[in-house]
């Protein structure tokens, strides 16, 4: 472990940059590259934001907030302490990042951030401190698929007949698993296959990346006489398809065997 | 400079580009802008985040805010031109889905 660098500021807004700052040197100088740079600062900023604007809120200026770094072969370490009461942000729910806008409350995403963005944090209340560890790994401490997450998976594929086809993803389609879905959908595309179900059921969440693949894959079968028909969507996802007013486009179905019992008999 | 906001007005939107930095020290001044273009009425509005460096969670809470506001009136707050890290960020928060987000200035002006 280095020796760790460290920087007080005192606990206001306006001060967080300084430690922003202190934290992206200090990672760039541990050998983090610039997008999990990013993550460390934004994480710092949320952090400190949260302990200046509860545990301080009642406070005069005197009151300091000590920022650490240290780098270990394997890892980077933020360490924030500071004397205000007792607060434990992780045992505070973190928002629902797809909820739909009129049910959602601006704000609340720090400790979802920080959360999302570091691979872990711990809180810590030491004598009248209140200490929050944040880790990222280095890259070498990565495991070998973790840079081309979702590359190299594939989604289930099953052939029903020679234009018929059920994919199944899973998990979350967002811009790094999207490409997947992408390929599974081409492939069936180029070998003829114009009715594709994709059936849903374990797809936790879609970002647009997911649904914009779903729509040109949806054209490109509705020009060739087919259809991508879904099914399975769990009530979060189908908020995000009528925000966005594609539940207009897709045939829905609340499970694959009425999507598949749906579909056109051959004449 | 910490943060910039260039307003101008266009024939049927409004459009601020922001510079810099956008975090919890400053993120009520984006609001602020915003609000203001609104309660004159003007509620078609881009976002050029082309020059934002950095963006936390208090500026996320300030478009969300501010496009609750013009969407009760038929309008809407549209971004342009994101860097990756915070497209990044929108797609965490899963914003992604709720605003519309352009590549470009142009597109995102031309969308309304």
């Amino acid at each position: 472990m280095s020796d760790p660098s460290r920087l007080v500021i005192v606990a206001r807004l306006e001060e967080i940059r300084h430690a922003c700052d202190f934290v992206v040197e200090a990672a760039e100088q541990a050998g983090l590259d610039e997008r999990a740079v990013y993550h460390c600062q934004m994480a710092v900023d949320e952090a400190l934001t949260n302990i200046i604007e509860h545990g301080y809120a009642f406070e005069g200026e005197s009151s300091e907030i000590e920022i650490t770094c240290q780098a270990d072969a394997s890892r980077f370490l933020i360490t924030l302490t500071d004397d205000s009461p007792a607060f434990n942000p992780l045992e505070h729910t973190a928002p629902d990042p797809v909820a739909p806008l009129d049910t959602r409350e601006p704000g609340g995403w720090g400790i979802y951030f920080i959360r999302r963005l570091m691979d872990d944090v711990t809180y810590q209340r030491v004598g009248s401190y209140n200490r929050l560890v944040l880790t990222k790994k280095l890259p070498e401490a990565r495991p070998a698929a973790a840079p081309a997450a979702g590359t190299g998976d594939v989604f289930p594929v099953r052939t029903l007949d020679k234009k018929t086809a059920v994919i199944s993803p899973s998990g979350r389609l967002d811009s790094n698993t999207s490409p997947t879905l992408e390929r599974a959908l081409i492939t069936q595309l180029d070998h003829g296959m114009v009715w594709i179900f994709v059936d849903m059921t374990n797809v936790e969440y879609i970002a647009s990346s997911g649904l914009k693949i779903l729509v040109s894959s949806w054209r490109r079968a509705r020009d060739n006489q087919g259809d991508v028909v879904l099914s399975g969507l769990q009530p979060r996802l189908i908020e995000i398809f009528e925000m966005v007013g594609f539940d207009l486009l897709f045939q829905m179905f609340p499970d694959l065997d009425s999507a598949l019992a749906a579909r056109p008999q051959k004449t | 400079m910490v943060m910039e906001i260039n307003a101008s007005e266009m024939k049927r939107v409004q459009l601020f580009e922001v510079i810099g930095r956008v975090d919890s020290s400053n993120a009520a001044e984006l609001g602020g802008a915003l609000d203001k273009t609104v309660d004159e009425g003007k509620t078609n509005l881009v976002l050029d985040l082309g020059g934002v460096e950095y963006m936390s969670s208090a500026g996320l809470r300030e478009m969300v805010r501010v496009l609750k506001r013009v969407k009760r009136t038929g309008g809407d707050l549209r971004i342009a031109n994101p860097s990756d890290r915070v497209k990044e960020v929108l797609e965490l928060a899963g914003l992604d889905t709720i605003f519309e987000i352009y590549p470009t200035q142009v597109e995102a002006v031309g969308s309304f």
